[in-house]
């Protein structure tokens, strides 16, 4: 069936985090009959266990589907975005191929930090924007608070704002048939030179590289020899198609249209997000504006438990990568843990994220190391340099000054918090900036803190401080210089370079002792003592012990249960199994991530 | 490399017997064991000829062991009963055999009883004294009354008793077992098997969230106990059982020699021709099918394994030259001996190699690094 090019609706749904845009989604989907009642299962886009299990969506899909509408077939082309502030970055990816954005606002929680921070994202791709009240079925739901909130503070009018319930259908209706009577249709450039948008890409393993694109200018067929302008790569297009939510083979995508293209490529290199993809023999003069591509913000180190699944995890890094273009990797080697990797993610949601699924998917178990942000170093000779592992931390003579990357926050909050917000933010070494009043009773504060800070427990203690109640977005400012030392950790005397880290000066006692003390909590006891010793330079300035453990032994071994204490004995063992021994002291997983779960 | 059938075992077997009735249940035990009912005995002891009549191969036993449950709740019948099935054994010269017995049961009847059968060995479950700790085990008797008892199997020809000694209650002291241990040498056992509390589950003490003690207090009793009773003259010769000299038990040592035994009775474990076997935990299943056993046959290399898990509980350790014999391939081949040995987990004397006394109690973490 050919659609006219008028009646194609592109568009994403973008939303605070629990707002209930995934239900929504499958609202949409049932309503349209894209997807049969009976088959229904709930966050039907999300694919990945992981996001079902944790309600949330990680990578974007995009599905096509077709509505009857004034007589008249339409085609709906709905690209769903992750809500999580980590994964802004496919948000402005998914924005890139759509004209309009559906804007939902919880109706029991109003105006988030990520409803403002999305909406910023659409206006800049410049998206027509529909305001949509979710959740009206719920029995506290406000909405006439949070209809003047989207007044108020994002400008809209009251005519604009649509009611619907995700749970119950009301309302879906309606937002689907104002999709199409306001968002503009993709502009006709059938004639022009092809010229299609990568926006993801993921890994199909009887199909190769499967890239999702949009197509913006020109027609993409079916045995198209096309190249890639950045890449300068070139492959014979050998399957076209769209998904409804089902994949749905297609001869030919038409400018506008949103689809996924295979083309035999085997290598992951060869297909990047955002490039343009033109035709080989009649090429467009110049790439679309390809968008920013988001840089890691976080670094950890990754590593196999077993030492000869070195070669496994970089394989399983690869193939991570390939529906993950903001996952970056190189070796590592660290004395303490052998051969692994320095792994960019952007966040720590993602790092959780990445680490459970080569733990789950590819059966690896890995140590992760204290993530670090990235510091900016200028040495005495002048030379600036960047240092992402505590490791690479030049001698302190050698350091004329030492910049790590600030944030800038939105924290929306009810306002009887504002008191115990601003202390977190101060014991976060914030800079107070400015503080807002969305309504009489919330209220947006503004701070400058440090990336590190937020990287460690910030989102945990958020919410502590909150009872649940703050939401949370940022966005990186730049860099400032900071009183930062390296410090080394000391296990049994020998300092173990997977456990530095870089604390700032004033809080290095503090973070000392209470690293210490987590180390002795998660560190088993040992057949000796085991000191613990937090190190500046070659200052010791915390100390634990770990006594030795004093009892170990199969009881009443007589003849009776022999195969079973050896079952037991061998069941001790395989626990050991998942502990890394450094030296001569077995030290678990989480030991390597103490920092973050450091609680006062 | 050394094939399969090439080695075998040249020792005799030990027979181990179980009996699982209780006239009460004790609040920390998990072993099989029932109310005891004479109807039940009597078809119990008849499905034991049976098993043994069965299973026995007519070859020479070095030791018989009698244990539960308690044994010495059979009235003097059934006791008869039982021992007479002992006269199936082809026994050695000089064989070890042990009854286990309840204070509350010793008699002089059951005590002629036992000697007539050539019993040569009693083993008491004494536990502690203390008043205390006795209310939680579920277990009544004092001291005056294992005085006479003991007594009165000496005055019998009883010159080989085992008590058993329990430690490590949640609110025991230091003086608690100070005090408990003192009672018992006067006693003058000539052996003595201690028992660190477990909570294990289908006991009354889990039942009731009788709380463990930390490993360090229990770690520190047990020090306490081992170097008291090496300075009274006892040989620590494994981990938890002690002896005066020429007293070990030698049923028990064939357990940690890796040497084959018959086990007969509900639950009962044995171990011939490489298969190691668990007879049915339930009583009724017993009765109906003693063929009722799960079974485990053995490689060279699980052999070599028990033989390390259980020779490094003894004192004295594992002696190299038997190994050798035993498995045709040296120990420190076989296992990693010598870096245990360079960081003194293991340590070395002529031919034995053992793990020294303060790290038996740890010697979990050791074993893991060779099996």
């Amino acid at each position: 069936m050919n659609i006219k090019q008028e009646n194609i609706r592109n568009f994403s749904i973008i939303a605070h985090i629990d707002h209930g845009k995934s239900t929504l989604a499958d609202r949409i989907l049932e309503i349209t009959g894209a997807v049969d009642k009976r088959c229904m299962k709930e966050q039907m886009l999300d694919s990945m266990d992981l996001e079902r299990e944790r309600g949330i969506t990680i990578k974007l899909n995009a599905v096509s589907l077709n509505y009857q509408y004034n007589n008249e077939t339409y085609q709906l082309n709905l690209i769903d975005t992750p809500g999580h502030v980590d994964f802004s970055y496919e948000v402005s990816r998914s924005l890139c191929a759509c004209e309009g954005a559906v804007l939902i606002v919880d109706a029991t929680q109003g105006i988030e930090a990520q409803t403002l921070a999305n909406m910023y994202l659409a206006l800049n791709a410049d998206l027509k924007i529909i305001p949509v009240i979710n959740k009206i079925d719920l029995p506290n739901a406000n909405i006439s608070l949070v209809k003047e909130e989207l007044k108020k503070v994002l400008g809209f009018s009251e005519e604009e704002i649509l009611l619907c319930s995700g749970k119950s259908g009301e309302g879906v209706k309606e937002l689907i048939e104002r999709i199409i009577e306001v968002v503009p249709p993709p502009k006709n450039n059938d004639d022009k030179k092809l010229r299609a948008l990568v926006f993801d890409s993921y890994f199909d393993s009887y199909k190769g590289v499967v890239g999702l694109i949009k197509v913006i200018d020109g027609k993409l067929k079916l045995k198209d020899e096309i190249k890639f302008m950045a890449s300068s790569k070139e492959f014979i297009v050998t399957e076209l198609g769209v998904h409804t939510p089902n994949e749905k083979k297609l001869d030919c995508l038409h400018s506008g249209e949103v689809g996924y293209i295979c083309a035999s490529i085997k290598d992951i290199e060869n297909i990047e997000v955002g490039d343009t993809i033109t035709l080989k023999n009649n090429p467009a003069n110049e790439a679309i504006l390809g968008y920013k591509k988001m840089k890691p913000m976080v670094y950890s180190g990754i590593f196999s438990v077993e030492p000869n699944k070195y070669e496994a995890l970089k394989e399983a890094l690869e193939k991570l990568k390939l529906n993950d273009a903001a996952l970056s990797f190189e070796v590592e080697s660290s004395e303490a843990l052998g051969f692994g990797f320095r792994v960019g993610f952007l966040g720590l949601l993602h790092m959780d994220i990445i680490t459970t699924r080569i733990e789950r998917e590819f059966n690896i178990a890995v140590i992760a190391t204290n993530p670090s942000v990235i510091y900016e170093v200028t040495l005495t000779n002048g030379e600036v340099i960047s240092i992402d592992n505590p490791n690479k931390m030049p001698d302190s003579v050698k350091i004329k000054m030492i910049r790590e990357p600030y944030i800038y926050t939105n924290i929306i909050v009810p306002s009887e918090y504002i008191g115990s917000i601003m202390e977190l933010c101060q014991n976060k070494r914030g800079i107070y900036k400015s503080l807002e009043y969305i309504d009489d009773k919330r209220v947006n504060i503004h701070y400058e803190l440090p990336l590190a800070e937020i990287v460690y427990d910030f989102f945990d203690k958020l919410k502590s401080y909150s009872k649940g109640y703050a939401s949370f977005d940022y966005e990186v400012i730049g860099y400032k210089e900071s009183k930062l030392v390296k410090m080394t950790i000391l296990l049994n005397g020998e300092s173990v370079d997977a456990l530095s880290l870089i604390v700032h000066k004033d809080y290095a006692y503090q973070r000392a002792c209470l690293i210490t003390k987590k180390l002795k909590e998660v560190i088993p006891r040992q057949l000796f003592q085991v000191p613990i010793q937090a190190q500046i330079g070659s200052k010791v300035i915390a100390r634990e012990n770990i006594s030795a453990l004093r009892k170990n032994v199969l009881a009443k071994c007589y003849g009776g249960d022999i195969t079973r204490k050896r079952k037991l004995l061998e069941k001790q063992k395989e626990g050991k199994k998942k502990m890394k021994q450094i030296g001569n002291i077995e030290v678990p997983k989480e030991a390597f991530l103490a920092i973050l779960s450091d609680n006062e | 490399m050394v094939n399969e059938k090439n080695f075998k075992y040249q020792e005799k077997r030990g027979v181990y017997i179980h009996i699982p009735f209780c006239r009460s249940i004790c609040s920390y035990c998990d072993f099989c064991k029932m109310f005891y009912d004479t109807k039940w005995a009597h078809k119990y002891l008849k499905t034991l000829e049976k098993e043994i009549d069965n299973y026995y191969m007519q070859d020479e036993i070095r030791s018989i062991y009698i244990g539960g449950g308690t044994p010495s709740i059979l009235n003097l019948e059934e006791m008869e009963y039982l021992l007479k099935l002992t006269k199936k054994f082809h026994k050695m010269k000089n064989i070890e055999f042990t009854y286990e017995c309840n204070l509350e049961d010793i008699n002089i009847d059951m005590l002629k009883l036992l000697k007539f059968y050539n019993v040569t060995r009693l083993s008491i479950g004494i536990e502690s004294f203390n008043k205390h700790l006795q209310d939680l085990m579920g277990r009544h008797h004092d001291f005056k009354e294992a005085l006479e008892k003991i007594k009165l199997c000496r005055s019998l020809g009883f010159n080989n008793i085992n008590i058993d000694l329990m430690y490590g209650f949640y609110n025991e002291t230091m003086k608690d077992l100070k005090k408990d241990l003192q009672l018992f040498l006067k006693l003058k056992p000539e052996h003595i098997s201690t028992y660190s509390l477990i909570i294990n589950g289908h006991t009354l003490l889990k039942v009731n969230k009788i709380p463990a003690l930390d490993d360090d207090s229990d770690a520190k009793m047990y020090d306490y106990i081992c170097k008291y009773l090496r300075k009274k003259h006892f040989n620590h010769y494994e981990v938890s059982n002690f002896a005066k000299k020429g007293m070990e038990s030698r049923h028990n040592l064939s357990y940690w020699d890796n040497l084959e035994y018959y086990g007969f009775g509900v639950s009962a474990s044995g171990y011939i021709d490489k298969v190691r076997y668990s007879n049915t935990k339930n009583f009724f299943t017993y009765l109906k099918n003693i063929e009722k056993r799960d079974s485990t046959c053995l490689s060279r290399q699980d052999i070599m394994d028990y033989e390390i898990i259980l020779g490094f509980r003894k004192t004295m350790g594992i002696n190299k030259e038997e190994f050798f014999k035993k498995y045709q391939i040296p120990l420190e081949e076989a296992y990693p001996i010598k870096p245990l040995l360079k960081n003194k987990e293991l340590k070395q004397k002529k031919e034995y190699i053992f793990i020294s006394r303060d790290k038996l109690y740890v010697m979990n973490e050791i074993l893991q690094k060779m099996v």
